[in-house]
């Protein structure tokens, strides 16, 4: 019988067989969804995902691409940003 | 004539350097130039820059002359440093003395303590003795 906390949804399934040839089901934490640009909304390279807890432990400069709007918007959109801006000072 | 003529002030787009601003100060050629300013010294893909309409007088294109140029736009400018070749520290030495420091020190706080435990260690060596004669 599942506990409570493994029939939310928060977990996913894992069939394991054990040494005595049993199949068994573990129960992992699933992993969050990719991270997505902000204005074009498809997924960002660059940037590693797996759960809170095993993020923790990578090097900040390893989680996104060390450029401004890095882990935020994708490389494309940065350029188009950076160019409207410096062509709307120019006006 | 190329846009991307020696003095033409830009904005590098792409890279960690992306959004800052900087000055060709060489022409590669149709395709590349170097830059120097804000960003670090490097040759670079004319698609990586965005051209403003200001020019700067960089005619010998040392890195000196481009602070100065910037200086008068009030554009800091990055300064890489050369690193000196410095000698490995010898840990060997340093170790020691740090040791000898810390034996005299404990000495220096543990003085009344040393009479007992010399006396527990003669016991235990004569134990010891007695032992080894027994086996």
């Amino acid at each position: 019988m599942p506990a409570g906390r493994e029939k939310s949804g928060r977990f996913r399934k894992v069939f394991v067989k054990t040494p005595g040839s049993r199949n068994v089901v573990h129960y992992r934490e699933s992993k969050p969804s990719k991270t997505i640009c902000g204005t074009c909304k498809k997924p960002l390279s660059g940037v590693p995902r797996d759960r809170p807890a095993v993020m923790a432990k990578v090097p900040k400069t390893a989680r996104r691409p060390e450029r401004p709007y890095g882990g935020v918007l994708c490389s494309k959109c940065t350029r188009q940003l950076l160019k409207d801006q410096v062509r709307g000072e120019a006006q | 004539m190329s846009l991307y003529e020696i003095g033409r002030v830009c904005v590098k787009l792409a890279g960690r350097d992306a959004g800052k601003r900087c000055v060709v100060v060489e022409q590669v050629d149709k395709q590349y130039v170097v830059i120097d300013g804000a960003t670090r010294r490097r040759k670079v893909n004319i698609n990586h820059l965005e051209p403003l309409a200001q020019m700067l007088d960089v005619k010998s294109g040392s890195h000196a002359d481009v602070k100065t140029a910037f200086g008068k736009i009030g554009v800091e400018v990055l300064d890489t440093k050369k690193k000196e070749s410095k000698e490995r520290p010898k840990k060997q030495k340093v170790i020691k003395a740090k040791l000898v420091a810390k034996k005299e020190t404990l000495k220096a706080e543990a003085k009344p303590k040393p009479a007992k435990k010399e006396a527990k260690k003669e016991e235990v060596s004569e134990s010891d003795a007695t032992e080894d004669q027994e086996e």
